[in-house]
């Protein structure tokens, strides 16, 4: 223990400049959310009090919670499909996961929209193969923030997965197969308890990166829907209610650290942002 | 513009002092010689001082520039205005202000950030012995902490192929679902949006103030399933050119662009409009001091720019000596001609910001439930 300390010097500037840079302004966020409008605990008294602070916070969950839910599943298979194929063949499905990572979340918006509106190319091709006669409303509902966030949180969730089953060895499965396992039965018991840690450490990325989101909601969801980030953007640029913006703003801050220590009991969180297991 | 020698001398001159080939003396002694500078006046201290107006972007900061910099300049020598196309929304204006660095001098701003702002003590006064109250068509755009040199108002436009037997003539129409089925856009906004629910539960739009907040409130939660909100100008033109809602409340600037496009199958009309300043206002500690007050005097008193921007930008004029001047093909879409303003309501913006902050979080409430 005692040779470590000396690498503590090391990364004092980074860790001063994230002091001042970052940590500095947040407490000063805090700060604001117990001084306004008067200094006491108001702001976060409304948390029990105010219907529409609590529906803010229950719409974001629910959004995030369900956008965490599909990302996984489609995440996971994914994953297992990159996990099993040949190198070559990997590499081709890396990058096509990794592309969209690359594209603007805005112009992803967009495209959303233009796939998903009332005369966009999913409900006139559905109306003209006479599946539907009404235009379905897939977009300018929460319908629509969950299928743009899903998108994006994807690559999110399949890159922890998939460091996980690759180290799974191979040869479990095959031992299993070997003393009578059918197929899904080696899957259930040994691949997927194997992967679990994978799959722990890609919900919880994806679920505090959703906590946050700002573009695809607000161009996705129709002006009906409000999460979290834009609340805050509202009370804070336009409202000037910054007392009860900071307040949420360090609720969030809070509910994230919170979702990180609960998680960092099941999993190796080290992995999870890229350091050595 | 043709530049003329003067101010090919004063660049020259500017030039030396900034090389270092004459001192500032030399420089201000130069200036007055110039005539450009008058001799004596405290005006020499502030040589060649600059101005900041914050727009919101787009076309805003050259449609701005040339009608409301440019005039200004052209009768102030030594003065420059630039433009700023940050957004000044009343959060920016106040984190602004509070830092105690000022760096923006005048900001397009609206009627109820102009009393938030205001009372929190954020704003420069109005001096209304600079700007003339007789230089603006109605009371409601000067205000203590604001004056608006252009107007625009929030209009009802619908699509009138979805409505072959006739399309809505008023709020109460557009709040008629039975009558009128389709989607609606509203902005995502108390603002106008319970100032049209108030008018479509039959108050007359003469005397619409104080508004009836709860019978407004669920006015709009009657029709909230049948409506999609925007956030954005752009946003809201996309809405009604793509055919996701057949009438909607949107500005009337946009309203314009969409009518001219569609050669009319999207059409706007005025009757029930609500006409509102575009204020804008000054923060306090603004760098250009006491001068901002002669440049929004001067955006103010001049009609014929006002008139250049209404055919740039599509916003109103606000100077009474401006309707007279405006071209005939600009009329139908001039929010203040006469005939335009005889059939819309003025919204009354100290109301407005009275309340806005707290009628905000309610229609948000409705809207979102």
């Amino acid at each position: 223990m005692r040779r470590d300390t000396g690498w503590w010097l090391l990364i004092a500037p980074a860790f001063l400049l994230l002091t001042l840079v970052y940590i500095a302004p947040i407490a000063q966020v805090l700060a604001i959310s117990v001084m306004e409008p008067s200094p006491g605990l108001g702001n976060y008294e409304r948390l029990f009090t105010s219907e529409s602070v609590q529906r803010v916070i229950v719409t974001t969950l629910r959004i995030c919670i369900i956008t965490t839910a599909i990302a996984l599943l489609l995440g996971y298979g994914l994953a297992y499909v990159i996990a099993l194929a040949t190198e070559r063949a990997r590499r081709w499905w890396l990058l096509a996961v990794l592309v969209p990572l690359w594209i603007s979340v805005l112009v992803r918006a967009f495209a959303w929209v233009t796939l998903l509106r009332r005369q966009g190319v999913i409900n006139e091709g559905l109306i003209a193969a006479g599946v539907i006669t009404e235009p379905l409303a897939l977009v300018w509902n929460e319908t629509g923030i969950v299928i743009g966030m899903v998108h994006y949180m994807v690559p999110y969730a399949v890159l922890p997965m998939l460091a996980a089953m690759r180290e799974v060895d191979p040869r479990l499965l095959a031992a299993a197969r070997g003393m009578g396992a059918s197929r899904g039965f080696a899957f259930s018991r040994v691949f997927l308890p194997l992967s679990m840690p994978g799959v722990i450490a890609a919900g919880v990325l994806v679920f505090i990166f959703s906590l946050g989101f700002y573009i695809t909601p607000a161009l996705l969801g129709g002006g009906r829907t409000l999460m979290v980030a834009e609340w805050i953007k509202l009370q804070i640029l336009d409202l000037l209610r910054w007392g009860l913006g900071a307040m949420m703003a360090t609720v969030l801050v809070l509910a994230i650290l919170a979702t990180l220590v609960v998680f960092s009991r099941l999993v190796n969180l080290r992995r999870l942002f890229g350091g050595g297991a | 513009m043709m530049q003329t020698f003067q101010q090919d001398c004063m660049e020259l001159a500017m030039r030396k002092f900034r090389e270092g080939k004459v001192d500032r003396r030399a420089l201000l002694a130069g200036l007055v010689g110039l005539g450009v500078l008058p001799a004596g006046s405290d005006a020499a201290a502030q040589a060649a001082q600059e101005m900041v107006m914050v727009n919101w972007g787009g076309v805003a900061n050259q449609g701005f520039g040339t009608n409301y910099g440019a005039p200004f300049m052209a009768a102030n020598p030594g003065w420059k205005v630039v433009q700023d196309s940050t957004g000044p929304s009343a959060g920016r204006i106040r984190s602004m202000v509070e830092s105690g660095r000022t760096t923006w001098d005048l900001c397009d701003s609206s009627a109820s950030s102009a009393i938030l702002l205001g009372k929190a003590g954020l704003l420069n006064k109005i001096d209304y012995s600079v700007v003339q109250k007789s230089d603006v068509i109605s009371p409601a755009f000067a205000m203590e902490h604001g004056a608006a040199p252009y107007s625009f108002s929030s209009v009802l436009i619908y699509d009138t192929a979805k409505f072959p037997n006739g399309g809505p003539q008023n709020w109460a129409d557009f709040y008629d679902v039975q009558k009128f089925p389709g989607t609606r856009l509203l902005r995502r906004d108390a603002l106008a949006v319970l100032d049209g629910a108030q008018m479509a539960l039959g108050k007359s739009p003469a005397a619409l103030y104080p508004l009836d907040v709860p019978a407004c409130l669920a006015k709009l939660r009657e029709i909230r399933r049948n409506c999609v909100f925007w956030t954005n100008g752009s946003e809201s033109e996309q809405f009604m050119r793509t055919g996701e809602a057949v009438m909607g409340q949107i500005w009337h600037t946009r309203a314009t662009i969409l009518e001219r496009e569609t050669s009319g199958r999207l059409k706007f009309i005025w009757n029930q409009g609500l006409l509102q300043g575009g204020i804008f206002v000054s923060p306090r500690g603004n760098p250009g001091g006491a001068m901002v007050q002669k440049l929004l005097a001067s955006m103010l008193a001049n009609p014929e720019p006002q008139v250049e921007l209404l055919k740039f930008l599509g916003n109103g004029p606000t100077n009474p000596r401006a309707a007279a001047v405006v071209p005939e093909e600009f009329k139908r879409f001039n929010p203040t001609d006469p005939a335009n303003v005889a059939v819309q309501c003025t919204l009354d913006g100290t109301w407005w910001g009275e309340n806005y902050a707290e009628l905000n979080s309610k229609v948000l409430d409705v809207i979102t439930g």
